[in-house]
């Protein structure tokens, strides 16, 4: 993930990680090995789908996501494996909605 | 469909499915289908709990099995596993039902809407039940069941799962059971993703990520086709988690909550169990007046009832803490809760998730270690099980109640903080510490790994039901009672048999000291001098095993303390003799460590499947528990 600000010729991706509250992402990749990706999976973080942060807890704790309408907590480390490009940006690279 | 039989032998009744998302409403129909009538018991050979129901129609009953929270079928966690071979039928002893209703939250069909493609791919007749229909109107969303049943081909109902009223299609689909009617034959769409989903459970996987991809992106077409329209976020729930899960607020809140779980459990309860134990009492006095004396009534009384007494007597205090739990899940603050307690939690090597079960064990160890199923990752909820013994259980608060009155003096320390109460938070603390140091120390060698990603869902917040409160206190209440009960009853019973033989020449039982019992003692002696202690207390911390607050009444026989009244200040004026401050205070020690108590052994077994980790367990615990209670003794 070292290399993700290298390319000046598409848009650089993030990690949700760095995504400021309220701004809409969709998730283009998910860093997890194994069967770890399955709790992620099943509740619909999935790529493509969107992602809003909407709240982050206090002192540094999990941060508070929407995801289809509903809130779910993701640690710092869990959100800087998943891949997010700007909503706005997806829109013409992915079908996302 | 004719009803099948059961290996039992006997006509069963038609068996049907509750299969669902956590948090999807699943339970709440449940019991509105049931109501009382329920009966909780394990799948074979594993912990998961399997609550069922028979529910009585004109044309016939059904038996109604509510399935583990599921969020797919693929075997990941152990309800995942169970789930899928209790719908496949590959649970063994138990046979495969005649069909599902699947459950899903109607305000969140876009991501619940996945599990209805493995669901369906079953082939078995399905009612796919929407629940909060109330909400998704409230929230400005909606649905059309007929569209997304002729996309799904089974029948679909839009219901509020607390209200009679809307139940009716789901009776009307336990009653075709019986009547062939036409919601039974309806035949599900099978999907490409649900052929799929087979193959998966079977092994022949293509990758997760693109199965589930693929069923996210069905769920969205079928929302879709149904004409789903997503509600409005809700904006009482947005109001509240900005308090509680404020930069500032939000721990306030957090430490405000247990505060008042704390004051409830230990203060408000206090006339209740005051309550039960005379009950207790009355209701042994009453049987020892009416029957004869004789060996019979010596084991009812000094065996039975003191021993299964002095478990009924926590009953009240963990009702409370039920009550308490219940309101807390059933609003949605918990999740918030485990979520402030996430960052505290993950640095010792646990997670948000272990919360819950570490607060429970502040009143017993026991439902905490049932509580612990709920840390979804395996090595976290290992580890949490591990260490919830160390929390300050409310059946070593008697044995400090009575050291710390004997041996400490009531003066104040500093301010109004007594000298007492700071012994007790001090020992209350030690605790916890051991715990979160024992927390660490397992995470960074037997249960070393990544940790997992920790996705917690926060539902948004409701009004708990009485209703609902009331049938899992009932239900834990059962459970807590039949599993707590056997072992004490066993125990009670051994330790009694202990104490009577062997027997004089004329029948009569042995003084303490030559019983069984006192041999054991005075054979252990030895290995417990070097903390201070005589025969005397080794045969209270032998009974102690049973649980530990059965210490104050052996205790009490053996010093020959009989008279009622003034019991404890007698009880206090031996212990002054026999022991001096250090010796006291290494048997608090002892007693903050060591796993005295045989129905936490018993239920770490169960939920651990096996016996390596209780041993582990009760090991390591004795240990710190004589090494405490040695330096203490030495230095003291």
């Amino acid at each position: 993930m070292g290399s993700r600000r290298d390319s000046a010729s598409k848009p650089a991706d993030r990690t949700l990680a760095d995504v400021p509250l309220e701004e809409e992402v969709v998730v283009v990749r998910i860093d997890v090995a194994g069967e770890d990706i399955e709790p992620l999976l099943e509740r619909g973080i999935v790529p493509g789908c969107k992602v809003c942060p909407v709240r982050h807890s206090p002192a540094g704790g999990p941060t508070v996501y929407r995801v289809d309408g509903h809130l779910i907590a993701l640690r710092r480390e869990t959100a800087s494996c998943l891949c997010v490009r700007s909503a706005l940006e997806a829109a013409g690279v992915l079908d996302a909605n | 469909m004719a009803p099948a039989a059961t290996a039992a032998g006997g006509p069963a009744h038609p068996r049907v499915a509750l299969v669902g998302p956590p948090n999807s409403g699943k339970s709440t129909l449940f019991n509105g289908l049931t109501g009382l009538r329920q009966k909780v018991a394990n799948y074979p050979g594993v912990t998961v709990e399997r609550r069922s129901g028979v529910v009585s129609e004109a044309v016939g009953s059904v038996e109604v099995v509510d399935l583990p929270g599921v969020h797919s079928l693929s075997p990941r966690s152990l309800d995942q596993k169970v789930t899928r071979d209790f719908l496949t039928g590959r649970m063994e002893g138990d046979r495969q039902p005649e069909a599902v209703i699947l459950v899903l939250d109607g305000t969140r069909l876009k991501t619940h809407l996945m599990l209805a493609d493995p669901v369906l791919g079953l082939g078995l007749p399905t009612l796919v039940v929407l629940t909060m229909a109330d909400e998704l109107k409230r929230r400005g969303g909606g649905v059309d069941v007929r569209l997304l049943s002729a996309e799904l081909g089974v029948e679909v109902a839009l219901v509020n799962a607390r209200d009679g009223v809307s139940l009716a299609p789901v009776r009307r689909f336990l009653r075709a059971l019986h009547t062939g009617g036409e919601e039974i034959r309806a035949c599900p769409v099978v999907s490409a993703s649900g052929a799929e989903t087979a193959e998966h459970a079977q092994g022949r996987s293509l990758p997760v990520i693109d199965l589930f991809a693929e069923r996210k992106k069905r769920a969205r077409t079928l929302g879709r086709s149904a004409a789903f329209q997503d509600p409005r976020p809700s904006g009482i729930t947005h109001r509240i988690d900005s308090v509680v899960l404020h930069r500032l607020w939000g721990p306030l809140v957090f430490v405000a909550t247990i505060a008042v779980v704390f004051e409830a459990i230990f203060t408000a309860a206090v006339p209740l169990m005051d309550g039960t134990e005379a009950l207790v009492a009355a209701s042994g006095d009453f049987v020892a007046r009416t029957l004869p004396e004789s060996w019979f009534r010596s084991l009812l009384i000094d065996g039975v009832w003191a021993g299964v007494g002095s478990v009924v007597v926590f009953l009240p205090q963990i009702l409370i803490l039920f009550a308490f739990i219940a309101i807390l899940e059933d609003s949605g603050y918990m999740a918030r809760a485990a979520v402030i307690a996430d960052r505290l939690m993950h640095r010792v090597g646990l997670q948000g998730r272990s919360f819950l079960p570490l607060l429970s064990a502040y009143a017993c160890a026991v439902p905490a270690v049932m509580a612990a199923r709920t840390v979804e990752d395996e090595r976290d909820r290992i580890a949490t099980i591990f260490v919830t013994p160390f929390m300050t259980c409310s059946a070593r608060l008697p044995v400090y109640a009575l050291l710390i009155a004997a041996f400490i003096p009531a003066g104040p320390l500093v301010g109004p903080l007594g000298m007492r109460a700071a012994v007790l938070m001090g020992l209350y603390a030690l605790g916890l510490l051991a715990a979160i140091a024992t927390a660490a120390l397992l995470k960074g060698t037997l249960l070393k790994g990544r940790s997992n990603p920790f996705v917690m869902e926060l539902p948004p917040y409701r009004m708990p039901s009485l209703r609902s409160i009331g049938t899992r206190l009932l239900d834990r209440t059962r459970v807590f009672l039949r599993r707590a009960g056997k072992i004490i009853l066993t125990v009670a019973i051994v330790l009694w048999v202990l104490t009577q033989v062997p027997g004089g020449p004329s029948g009569e039982p042995p003084e303490i000291g030559d019983s069984a019992l006192g041999r054991m003692g005075q054979v252990i002696e030895p290995a417990i001098e070097p903390l201070g202690f005589d025969w005397r207390i080794g045969i209270g911390l032998v009974t102690s095993l049973a649980a530990r607050e059965v210490i104050v009444g052996t205790l009490g026989t053996i010093y020959g303390v009989e008279s009622d009244d003034d019991q404890n200040f007698e009880l206090q004026a031996a212990l002054q003799r026999d022991l001096d401050l250090g010796s006291a205070v290494a048997m608090l020690i002892f007693f903050v460590f060591a796993l005295q108590c045989m129905s936490t052994v018993a239920v770490m077994r169960r939920e651990t499947g096996g016996w390596m980790w209780p041993t582990l367990q009760f090991t390591y615990m004795l240990f710190l528990a004589y090494a405490g209670a040695w330096a203490a003794n030495a230095l003291l």
